[in-house]
């Protein structure tokens, strides 16, 4: 019985000249929660594509035992939750919080079908959940950077999925903000036990219920193990090429620059 | 005798003529939405262009106008689909070229064509008052097929339009509904060639979608504002137009812009 819900062998991807991933080989089962680490340009956010079907590549991609192509089942695509880094969108686009939510529901609900009284219930559980119920009949537009992650963090979430991949969810929020959206993230994982991969370059950031760190660079695995390891003073000073002392305070690591 | 079929005629004529304006305004601001909100206005010149460079070649080959439009439309829609999916393109720039070229082609059209120059210069600004049964069916189906697509598709619309990715992450048929559209787009302004022409539809391609934008963050508002505002304006250009002999589609882009103008200083989004 195979408990890895995504399987990479030999991932690799080109653009142009550019090797962007260079045989990837990583595993992860089923309710784990690893970050991934690395300097701008290492191929964090291809690989985050790689599973979630934005790329064409060569390699074995297995997820949930079965094997993919860049192109996704529907029912594949479902499973599959993703937060990007930032969401192009008109601030005077017409829509409202709770209908981003919404969205989530629609791979499930299906064509010529609303949204059920039990969707609209779960949308509510959700962005209780995320403290983002009292905005939910404002304008998307009109929320803060804060407020509109948590909307799109909603909204993967209420799609259920069994795999979630964050990519830099906080980078655009204030240190406030990006506290509180880390612990709402480590509160979800306790709660939902789904896979998440979260992308990062601000070790300051991750989770203490995240375990595993796997550091890239240049579109390699350079580490791969305990995140305590993963950001020690000498791994990450090799990884960006930059001394980076770590330090503790209250059984927590930081990261000084220096 | 002869005034009262002149009479008659006129009358059904006219009668054409405000059936066609409204079926113009509803068809057309609905896409507007959809070319406003997607952010890509030239979409619709690339369109009207083609559908204007496709009826001018079915003249000089002596093909029907709306068809040759029509097929130059879907091509351009075809091709317009893959290169708004590209990351390395900027679509704007494609666009860009795509509809001079075409302009090129008609002019180069027109230039040859030699006899029929008027029947040309009528797809570059329409004429409402010389349509045929056979554009007002063209006009009617085109019309209702948008309708029923944005009825039958309208949640799956708004996320595409709000955001691509998250649609295709949704699980949704993105593609398939966003080249629908694309297609669409492509029937409505061939069948508008007859009546506010290649050149100036682009303009209702645009305004309704633009002055809704000022107005409401409900889309479902959005689509009606629009479609209100498309229609008024294709009425009272219409009216202008009668008045004044003047070209209809030249009227009814200026009434559009005066709609959209008043939308812009009142807008209630500007001022919160």
């Amino acid at each position: 019985m195979n408990r890895f819900v995504i399987e990479m062998e030999g991932i690799t991807l080109h653009k142009a000249k550019n090797i962007l991933l260079d045989h990837i080989n990583l595993c992860f089962s089923e309710g784990e929660f690893a970050g991934i680490i690395g300097p701008n340009g290492a191929g964090k956010t291809t690989l985050l594509n790689v599973i979630a079907g934005f790329e064409r590549f060569t390699g074995r991609l297995s997820l949930f035992g079965q094997d993919q192509t860049w192109h996704r089942d529907r029912n594949i695509t479902i499973r599959i939750g993703y937060v990007p880094q930032v969401l192009e969108i008109d601030r005077s686009f017409p829509i409202l919080a709770y209908e981003v939510v919404l969205t989530g529901c629609l791979g499930r609900t299906g064509l010529f079908r609303l949204p059920e009284k039990k969707e609209k219930e779960r949308s509510e559980e959700v962005m209780e959940m995320l403290r983002i119920k009292d905005m939910a009949k404002k304008p998307f537009g009109r929320l803060s950077g804060g407020e509109q992650q948590k909307v799109i963090l909603a909204r993967a979430i209420i799609q259920e999925p069994h795999i979630l991949l964050l990519d830099e969810p906080a980078s655009n929020l204030d240190m406030a903000v990006q506290k509180e959206f880390m612990d709402l993230i480590s509160d979800i994982h306790k709660k939902k036990g789904m896979t998440i991969l979260l992308v990062t370059h601000d070790f300051n950031l991750l989770p203490a219920s995240l375990r595993r760190g796997i550091l890239i660079n240049k579109g390699k695995i350079v580490f791969d193990g305990d995140i305590r390891t993963a950001t020690s003073g000498e791994v990450l000073s090799a990884l960006f090429k930059y001394n980076l002392e770590t330090f503790e305070r209250n059984g927590k690591r930081f990261v000084s620059y220096d | 005798m002869i005034d009262t079929i002149f009479d008659s005629i006129t009358y059904l004529s006219i009668q054409r003529a405000v059936l066609a304006s409204i079926l113009c305004g509803i068809g057309c601001s609905i896409l507007s939405v959809f070319v406003v909100l997607m952010k890509m206005p030239l979409i619709g010149v690339s369109m009207s262009h083609a559908a204007f460079a496709g009826a001018v070649l079915g003249m000089m080959l002596g093909v029907n106008p709306f068809l040759s439009g029509l097929i130059m439309c879907m091509a351009a829609a075809a091709l317009l689909g893959p290169v708004s999916d590209r990351t390395d393109l900027v679509p704007e720039n494609i666009l860009g070229i795509m509809f001079s070229f075409l302009m090129g082609i008609a002019f180069l059209g027109m230039g040859i064509i030699t006899r029929t120059k008027a029947d040309a210069l009528n797809l570059m600004w329409g004429n409402m008052l010389t349509l045929t049964e056979t554009d007002m069916w063209i006009l009617l189906s085109a019309t209702s097929s948008t309708i029923l697509f944005i009825l039958l598709f309208f949640k799956e619309i708004r996320l595409i339009l709000f955001n691509r990715r998250l649609a295709l992450l949704s699980g949704i048929p993105e593609k398939p509904i966003y080249y629908a559209l694309l297609f669409l787009t492509g029937i409505v302004v061939s069948s508008n060639l007859t009546t506010v022409g290649g050149l100036l539809i682009f303009a209702l391609l645009v305004q309704p979608g633009a002055t809704a934008l000022q107005l409401t963050y409900n889309l479902k508002l959005f689509f009606i504002i629009a479609i209100a505002s498309g229609v008024s304006a294709s009425i009272s250009g219409l009216v202008l137009s009668y008045v004044f002999d003047v070209p209809a589609g030249a009227s009814i882009v200026i009434m559009a812009t005066v709609i959209f103008t008043l939308s812009y200083i009142f807008s209630p989004k500007r001022k919160g």
